[in-house]
């Protein structure tokens, strides 16, 4: 239950964060919040060689408003989301996804950023950002690009991100102040990893609509049929196509976790529909 | 012997250096080299709360945090709260109600709860227990804690006590909003998607403790000659990510599997054999191994299949494997196969590729981190052994 010894390094700024990524050759790892890293480091679950703290680096702890658009820095936390710190994308969909990570000493130190690259399934973030369309900052050694997050989740824990390269951003268009949005998740304890997650947005005034099924044994799925019928035929015609779309895209299930995953979508649409 | 760090802070009001090894948790620093003894350690997982402490006046899990990391930090632990009327008001709420029996949660408690009622006057009994669900107590069953707890925040709602700690800790450093102006880089393309076979396992009797999982793809050349590529067990280890060969010796093979799952990896070693029937045009490929390291045994085996389709042969690989250890309790069962299905496209694609172009066909190597770790190392092997 103690870490295996490692070295840490304190990162100025972003570009000595990149160098001494690369010197550790394969063996050096990010930490920010260290809310995920430090248990499976004390679990020996994970080993590294080197740990890079990024965790006082201003310049990921900005947000910016641009047109349309919120760019958040990775660096902030899950708290800072909660308790409305930093302006929300999703019309009070974040500050609710925020509120409910893990428990309030978790999420004053968890960082939007980390939680992201990390890319636990049953984590909520992943889910509620690709709801919402969002495209990931990343800055390494040659220089920076941008990657949707829909296509950049390649599988469990697997973010296409290199070992040299860092998330810094996550930008989402901002939803339309009428849009609606609906958020369930389904665990046994309250702050537990999630079994089922279930989002649905609709901005009719962008013409946008969102259906997304998380916590499942990948990245979040999209439900795109789901979500047409949702937009040109309206609840109930979406709803009623929420078993035959989750078991398509997700045919390993076993019939409980199905159900669960069928439910936590439909209230979810439920809740755009009844707010 | 890994370098040790300085660290300057400030505990309980007190500054503090000193020269800590990085993987030092902050509980064991505050326990050990400070003789604080009041934070307590349960699972050192950040799950059970008991080592909750403030940090710059937010509660966090000292188990989870490293000591290095809390340079420049204002901590306070459960001893650093007696010039504060409000805790002392919640240590009595706790004697009053029977919150504690043992003892052993308290300070998590105490510390929690002295957020909950500074952020939350008036809260309710469901608001207390939800924000109290991250500590745990195996002997009260809760009911004197949250009402301790809603009490206190009762009198703090009230104006009774103050919600600020004594020394009005600020929360440091808030995020800037600033009005954007620069425009992000153009969205590369979303990588292409590794295709997906429905999962239609040709297995009669799956044992319920293996996973299996099956894959099938087509390529343009007559079976015989696609055969000549399943005879050579490095070439077809070769395709699977992450698999390296040190030894063959008849249908007797040595190598490991290495693997990278998220930020957790794995090099399992050991051994295993290769059988081919060339009359079925079939074959089978098995392995156990240990990962030294996390103490994880994997076992596992491929079986494939050739058959004409058309002018071309269509080939059958199915994969069963079993993971014990600390790996596999970490895994939570959805999460490996996730793993093993796309390690088994991959080996399928690797394969296809292998067959229809040789070592041009490569792909990138950032499409499945598995691959990135080793296609080099596996493709170098193949160019070797085809003199490509």
């Amino acid at each position: 239950m103690k870490a295996a010894a490692f070295d840490y390094a304190r990162a100025g700024d972003l570009a000595e964060a990149v160098r001494l990524l690369g010197e550790g050759e394969g063996s050096a790892k990010l930490i920010a919040g260290g809310q995920s890293l430090g248990p499976m480091l004390n679990l020996r679950l994970v080993r590294v060689g080197l740990l890079v703290d990024i965790r006082r680096l201003e310049a990921l702890r900005t947000v910016e408003e641009g047109e349309g658009t919120l760019r958040y820095g990775a660096l902030i936390t899950h708290s800072e989301f909660e308790d409305g710190r930093v302006p929300d994308a999703g019309n009070g969909l974040l500050r609710q996804v925020g509120g409910g990570i893990a428990y309030r000493a978790v999420r004053n130190r968890g960082t939007l950023g980390g939680s992201l690259a990390h890319a636990d399934p049953a984590a909520d973030w992943i889910s509620a950002f690709t709801a919402l369309d969002a495209t990931l900052q990343i800055e390494g050694p040659a220089g920076r690009r941008s990657l949707p997050l829909a296509g950049g989740l390649l599988g469990a824990f697997t973010l296409d991100l290199g070992e040299t390269e860092i998330l810094t951003a996550v930008e989402v268009p901002r939803l339309g102040a009428g849009a609606r949005w609906g958020w369930h998740k389904i665990n046994r304890k309250t702050g537990e990893f999630a079994d089922a997650i279930g989002v649905a947005l609709l901005d009719e005034e962008r013409g946008f609509c969102r259906v997304v099924c998380g916590a499942v044994e990948g990245p979040p799925v999209v439900l795109a049929a789901v979500a047409e019928a949702l937009r040109a035929e309206g609840r109930q015609a979406g709803r009623a196509l929420v078993p035959a779309a989750v078991a398509e895209a997700l045919p390993a299930l076993d019939p409980v976790g199905r159900h669960l995953h069928v439910v936590a979508v439909q209230r979810a649409i439920d809740q755009v529909f009844g707010r | 012997m890994k370098r040790t760090v300085p660290l300057a802070l400030t505990v309980n009001g007190d500054p503090v250096e000193a020269q800590v090894e990085p993987r030092t948790h902050l509980a064991d620093f505050l326990r050990g080299a400070l003789g604080l003894t009041g934070t307590h350690l349960g699972c050192e997982h950040g799950v059970c709360g008991a080592c909750t402490v403030m940090i710059d006046g937010q509660p966090a899990r000292s188990c989870i945090t490293f000591a290095a990391a809390c340079d420049g930090a204002e901590v306070r632990t459960v001893e650093g709260f007696s010039d504060d009327p409000t805790m002392a008001a919640l240590r009595e709420a706790f004697s009053q109600h029977h919150g504690l029996q043992c003892g052993y949660c308290t300070p998590g408690m105490l510390i929690s709860a002295r957020d909950v009622v500074a952020r939350l006057p008036g809260a309710d009994e469901q608001r207390v227990r939800l924000e109290m669900s991250g500590n745990l107590c195996r002997c009260t069953g809760y009911m004197g804690i949250v009402a301790a707890v809603k009490q206190v925040a009762g009198q703090v709602a009230e104006g009774v006590l103050p919600p600020g700690l004594p020394t009005g800790a600020s929360l440091a450093g808030l995020p800037r909003v600033v009005a954007g102006g620069v425009s992000a880089p153009p969205a590369a393309p979303a990588p292409e998607r590794l295709a997906e076979t429905p999962a239609e396992s040709l297995l009669s009797e799956a044992d319920a403790s293996w996973q299996a999982l099956a894959e099938s793809f087509t390529v343009g050349h007559p079976p015989a000659e696609v055969w000549r590529l399943f005879e050579d067990v490095a070439a077809v280890a070769g395709c699977l990510p992450g698999a390296e060969l040190s030894e063959v010796a008849g249908e007797r093979l040595t190598g490991r599997l290495r693997v990278k799952f998220g930020p957790i990896r794995g090099a399992f070693e050991g051994e295993g054999r290769h059988r081919p029937d060339p009359a079925a045009q079939s074959g089978l490929l098995q392995g156990s191994g240990l990962d030294r390291n996390s103490g994880s045994r994997a076992r596992g085996e491929a079986r494939y299949r050739l058959e004409p389709a058309g002018a071309g042969t269509r080939v059958s690989v199915e994969v069963r494997y079993q993971l014990t250890g600390p790996l596999a309790q970490f895994g939570r069962s959805g999460l490996v196969r996730d793993f093993a299905g796309r390690l088994t496209a991959e080996f399928a694609r690797n394969l296809s590729a292998r067959l229809e172009g040789g070592a041009g066909a490569a792909r990138p190597a950032r499409e499945l981190d598995a691959v990135s770790l080793t296609l080099s190392v596996i493709w170098s092997r193949i160019r070797r052994l085809f003199g490509g």
